[in-house]
């Protein structure tokens, strides 16, 4: 008998996304996205999905509203930090009345998560109190403590149907490493029904018996192979954000969002994501050159 | 301590400093990355004043005092400061207690009223039409609750940031004033204690719990202050100048913190 590899490509992965799904993307702002699922979704053209963001969102969140992937969107910031202070297809589908957002802060979102993983209807939480959360999201309630009396908010639980994660490292077993932190992805997978985790290198199970301590998500459902599979978005570990890209992004989303000029962002779309057809595609697109300057110091 | 005061300096570093003198030592503090103000003068306080401050910085826990000179960086994600971790902050620790990574707290806002609530939503009067999407309130609704002191700092003071009532509130301030403003809400006393701006510092008065302008930057008048306000400011009898860098902070902030000279634009 043999142990069974969990290891799918970035298609037959992508093809567990379906219309109307939750799906958690992991990550946060300006790194750590599985990017080459995450292109694949939009080349599969799934719609409605309700996407839980990480904590905070960045740019890959941007290009799936973009793209026209998304209903609703859960996450407690959109924007791309230095590089730009609001998400522009974000905002521009917000403005429009075309993006409902489940507006939360981190806390919030976290008790949201928090409350799927433990099949509770909510958590409570106290910061908020006095805020606009309650009016702007419904689905958040003012209640009494039945304990002290005073008031309380429930966030209610959010289950993603699938979480799709990126991380350095994994057997083919579904043993991830993380380098660094992995920043709220823990709270996605322990929420999530399924969890698919794009990699940049798989490494042997004796690998991962050498030090189970770095193990971070254990017993997860798909493992991914793609390197600079995060691109252009950072990877500890590996390579730091592609700064020029990242610009050049905002850059054609701006013309949308300030001016209503989607021929740039179509362009961006057609070039780094449609006519690509595989993740190896892409790359070839970005070109060696780039993607070996991209060294993490 | 004794105190020689520079004569040049920068606005930001201005403030820098005065956010130095709100850290205590042994005290957690988160150093966002974005907000480079902040981050100088947090870490000019520790380099400085408070050896034994436990930084929260770029997803890690850290301790920089022998750090000769901090290299700059960007973005909260920035791995590169790693190299200083003592240890990993898993972020969705959050809600297990906020207050395990700072007892102190910046909060960004797009709009503020009198009391200090703001608002990072967005501002329009419909929120399914917003005429303009913010980024969204990221930890701030929560950090500002949990933390024993917050502080709102904002880039520019005009009056579409100081209005007389926020479109929406995605922090707490004082809620509707009064001494009492924040325990009639079931809350914590823990509201903004000052509001820092490239015009002035502005406190809240303790009976009403209203903005008051405390002290103007270098060349800024209190008239200045009170036609870029879009809300009627408390204005003391006295309003003297923000005390300015010392010889001894401005060259610590220069040669081992702001190296590339962010806050001398």
């Amino acid at each position: 008998m043999e142990r069974r590899s969990l290891v799918l490509d970035e298609q037959e992965a992508a093809s567990w996304i379906r219309d109307g799904m939750t799906i958690a993307i992991g990550g946060f702002i300006n790194s750590s996205h599985p990017m080459a699922i995450v292109r694949q979704i939009i080349r599969r053209g799934v719609k409605n999905l309700t996407v839980v963001g990480p904590a905070s969102g960045g740019l890959d969140l941007d290009l799936l509203i973009g793209a026209g992937c998304v209903r609703r969107l859960v996450t407690a910031y959109m924007g791309g930090e230095h590089y730009c202070p609001v998400a522009p297809m974000f905002r521009a589908a917000v403005e429009r009345g075309e993006l409902d957002v489940w507006e939360c802060d981190e806390g919030m979102y976290y008790c949201a998560l928090r409350a799927a993983a433990q099949r509770l209807p909510f958590t409570p939480w106290k910061a908020g109190i006095g805020t606009s959360f309650p009016e702007v999201n419904p689905d958040i309630k003012v209640f009494s403590d039945p304990i002290t009396g005073e008031p309380l908010l429930a966030i209610p639980a959010i289950k993603p149907d699938i979480a799709i994660i990126y991380a350095a490292h994994a057997d083919p077993y579904g043993n991830v490493q993380h380098i660094g932190t992995g920043f709220g992805d823990r709270a996605l997978w322990r929420a999530a029904d399924r969890t698919i985790v794009q990699v940049e290198r798989i490494i042997p199970n004796e690998e991962v018996r050498k030090n189970p301590l770095a193990t971070s998500l254990y017993g997860v459902d798909a493992i991914v192979r793609a390197p600079y599979g995060s691109h252009p978005f950072a990877a500890p570990g590996y390579y730091i954000e592609d700064a020029e890209h990242l610009r050049e992004y905002v850059a054609a989303a701006t013309a949308y969002a300030k001016h209503g000029d989607r021929g740039p962002f179509e362009a961006y779309l057609r070039k780094y994501v449609l006519d690509p057809e595989t993740h190896a595609d892409y790359l070839e697109v970005i070109g060696i050159k780039r993607l070996i300057s991209l060294h993490e110091y | 301590m004794a105190r020689e005061s520079a004569r040049d300096f920068t606005t930001k570093e201005l403030i820098a400093t005065f956010i130095a003198r709100q850290v205590r030592d042994g005290e957690r503090v988160a150093v966002g990355a974005g907000l480079h103000v902040p981050r100088a003068g947090i870490l000019l306080a520790h380099l400085l004043y408070c050896p034994n401050v436990r930084l929260y910085m770029v997803m890690t826990f850290t301790n920089v005092l022998k750090e000769p000179r901090m290299e700059p960086f960007y973005t909260v994600t920035d791995f590169r400061p790693a190299k200083w971790a003592e240890a990993y902050v898993l972020h969705d620790d959050f809600q297990e207690n906020p207050r395990l990574v700072s007892n102190m707290f910046v909060v960004g806002a797009l709009q503020i009223d009198p009391y200090g609530n703001s608002n990072l939503i967005g501002v329009g009067k419909d929120y399914r039409r917003l005429t303009f999407r913010g980024p969204g309130a990221v930890g701030t609704t929560s950090m500002a609750h949990y933390v024993d002191r917050y502080y709102l700092y904002v880039q520019s003071h005009d009056r579409r940031i100081f209005v007389e009532k926020c479109d929406f509130v995605s922090t707490v301030g004082w809620g509707e004033g009064g001494a009492e403003g924040r325990r009639r809400l079931g809350l914590p006393d823990n509201g903004p204690l000052y509001c820092i701006t490239p015009l002035c510092i502005m406190d809240f008065e303790p009976q009403t719990k209203r903005m008051r302008l405390q002290s103007v930057h270098p060349g800024v008048t209190v008239d200045d202050v009170v036609q870029n306000t879009g809300f009627e400011l408390i204005i003391p009898e006295v309003v003297p100048e923000t005390e300015p860098p010392t010889a001894e902070e401005l060259r610590v902030l220069r040669e081992r913190i702001d190296v590339e000279g962010m806050l001398r634009t």
